[in-house]
């Protein structure tokens, strides 16, 4: 073993110019997979990550404007939600189906200030689950509780850039704070994260306090529940018919007027999300084998003309002794410690690659007006795919060097030693 | 028994029109013989020396090298027999050209499995026989055409063939550096006593050996014993 790996070295030293050939081809097509996979990761992680910050696996029902006239009323009238709908939702008619039903109020502008910093926010009165509904991932402290909602207590959660600008520091050193917002003190009780990239600035209260305070009214702005056993997109077509048409009615909505009343169902956008990143995987996969296919083409095309090339070569070696077996091995061999040192060097720089489109397109983002959505998170290929695609196209390359290796081992000596 | 021994051996190539290249040839060859097979270009003599290194094969008759039968071999035993019985030295030299002399001498024992310290010294001991100690790690482009002659013949030599078979060794080689060969051959074969056959076209050539064997139309023709060539060892004409 250690003669044949030396008998191949000093083949391969000598060899230089086909050596780097071959070579290329193998880094390439590794380099080219590993690239493409770690952007397209990249682009994934970025599709869900931004996605993430509004799907939620839950049914959010807000009241709109219809576009159409019914029932004696105009179009263009403003519906709000009120107790009956809530008591509606949590009514027996859903029982089983409709579960953690909450609430939360309008947002309205306010001013926070402490100690002559002001900083302006949306409050709103919001219930415990709102955190999870509105995914909002705590800096500091904890979230508006259910012990909360039932004392009406004066708390608040505001975002870290907000807590900045109230207190430079760090986040936590407002927790336990009191601030006031407008004539009325809070006590803050969490600090929730913010990015420079969002623009989220809501102070949720809790919903009882916001009530008793601000508005005695029945208006509600959004009811938010999770559902149970509404699996099919089908099946969430028929809830949203079924539960939307008797909120429409209780309104005066027309049946057809989708824009009185805002079904947003987290459910079925979470699904369409999935088969949409089921596509793009698919789609990356295959253009990742494809490159693979091309890599291995590469292999096998210099793999052939190296035979050929060397036919000759293995004509002197046959004469002075060599069995077909020692040819065959040399080359096989040969091919194998091409394509694993180069394999290697390619998937390395594939990596790389990932980690330079990380450094630079991934630190850029597209301005959405709204939101700020970064191109690329996190592109890179776990090392478990880029250790097989070196391995599969190891194997190819040797299989694609056994046919003619086979035939050139075959051949007769003095055919061998004849060509040039 | 004769070392070689050839007994009606015919040989037909098919390629489009069938051509007889040899048509039953009978030889014997002594072992420590120095023997020329001479001929014009398109006798046989070329194909007659492929079979005899069993680098070809035959259609009908027998070859027995050493008392085996060579005949309807493996590649395998093929490739061990040339191995082992016979060394070959070529016109062009046939030496690997991406390998050193050291490298390119100790290749045969290479595939006898010696261990590669046993196989550098024995390369070194037969370049130093045939003076090419300073070129050992020299590549065949960075030698005279007679230096790489000189190294063919050591890598032929290293595994203490039966038979050397020449194959117009002198061809590529200007006038000089022929006779230095020859007379290299020469010297083996009276030092050493090892059976050498050079296949030629050139009579020059020819006259420095013992016997001289022509072939004409795939048939041996005259076999001539030839004694005069020490007395007369004038120099080779080309």
């Amino acid at each position: 073993m250690r003669e044949l790996l030396h008998e191949i070295l000093s083949s391969l030293r000598n060899n230089k110019l086909r050596t780097v050939l071959t070579g290329f081809a193998v880094s390439w097509g590794i380099f080219l997979l590993i690239a493409l996979l770690g952007a397209g990761n990249g682009l994934m992680n970025s599709f869900m990550g931004n996605m993430e910050d509004y799907i939620s696996q839950s049914v959010t029902v807000e009241g709109w404007r219809t576009s159409k006239p019914y029932a004696g009323y105009k179009e263009g009238r403003r519906i709000y939600l009120d107790q009956k709908d809530v008591q509606y939702t949590q009514g027996s008619e859903w029982r089983g189906v409709i579960e953690n039903v909450s609430v939360s109020t309008p947002s309205t502008s306010a001013t926070l200030s402490l100690s002559g910093n002001t900083v302006d926010g949306g409050l709103r009165g919001v219930m415990p689950d709102f955190q999870e509904q509105d995914k909002l991932k705590l800096a500091a402290g904890r979230f508006i509780n259910p012990q909360d909602v039932i004392q009406k207590r004066k708390v608040v959660v505001i975002s870290t850039a907000q807590a900045k600008e109230l207190k430079p520091g760090e986040p936590e050193d407002l927790v336990g704070t009191w601030i006031s917002i407008g004539q009325i003190s809070y006590l803050v009780v969490g600090v929730y994260h913010t990015d420079e990239r969002s623009f989220r600035r809501t102070v949720p209260i809790p919903y009882s306090t916001y009530k008793g305070i601000y508005d005695s009214s029945d208006k509600i702005e959004g009811i938010t529940f999770n559902l149970k056993g509404v699996n099919t997109q089908q099946d969430h077509k028929a809830f949203e018919e079924n539960y939307g048409g008797a909120i429409r009615r209780m309104h005066s909505i027309a049946p057809d007027d989708s824009r009185g009343i805002w079904i947003r169902n987290g459910y079925t956008d979470n699904m369409q999300m999935n088969t949409a990143g089921r596509m793009i995987r698919t789609a990356m996969w295959i253009l990742g084998l494809l490159t693979l296919v091309s890599g291995i083409v590469g292999v096998s095309n210099i793999m052939l003309i190296t035979v050929k090339e060397r036919t000759h070569e293995f004509g002197i070696r046959k004469a002075i002794g060599a069995k077909p077996r020692n040819i065959l091995s040399l080359i096989i061999a040969e091919s194998i410690v091409i394509t694993s040192i180069f394999g290697y060097v390619g998937m390395f720089l594939g990596m790389l690659a990932c980690q330079v489109m990380d450094k630079t397109i991934g630190q850029n983002s597209v301005d959405l007006g709204m939101e700020k959505i970064q191109m690329l998170v996190n592109p890179s290929v776990g090392l478990d795919v880029a250790v097989e695609a070196t391995l599969v196209l190891i194997l190819a390359g040797t299989l694609a060097g056994i046919i003619p290796a086979w035939k050139a081992a075959r051949v007769k000596p003095i055919e061998a030693l004849r060509a040039e | 028994m004769a070392l070689i021994e050839l007994s009606d051996i015919n040989k037909t190539y098919n390629n489009g029109q069938p051509l007889h290249v040899l048509k039953g040839i009978n030889l014997q060859i002594q072992r420590g013989e120095f023997v020329s097979i001479m001929g014009a270009s398109g006798s046989g003599k070329s194909t007659l020396l492929n079979i005899l290194g069993i680098l070809d094969n035959y259609d009908t008759g027998t070859y027995t090298l050493d008392g085996k039968l060579i005949k309807n071999l493996t590649e395998k035993q093929s490739a061990d027999y040339r191995n082992r019985m016979i060394g070959f030295i070529f016109q062009s030299f046939n030496l690997i050209g991406f390998k050193t002399a050291l490298e390119n001498v100790e290749l045969p024992l290479y595939y006898q499995g010696v261990p590669r310290k046993k196989r550098q010294e024995l390369a070194m001991e037969y370049l130093e026989k045939l003076g090419l100690t300073p070129w050992a790690s020299h590549f065949p482009n960075e030698m005279s055409g007679g230096q790489k002659q000189r190294v063919a013949i050591a890598r032929a030599l290293i595994t203490h063939p039966q038979i050397i078979l020449a194959d117009e060794p002198t061809g590529a080689l200007d006038s000089k550096t022929s006779v230095e060969v020859m007379q290299l051959l020469k010297r083996l074969n009276q030092e050493e006593g090892i059976t050498i056959i050079v296949v030629t076209h050139e009579s020059g050539v020819a006259n420095e050996t013992d016997k001289i064997i022509h072939i004409k139309d795939g048939i041996i023709g005259q076999i001539e014993e030839n004694t005069r060539h020490d007395a007369w060892g004038g120099p080779i004409i080309k």
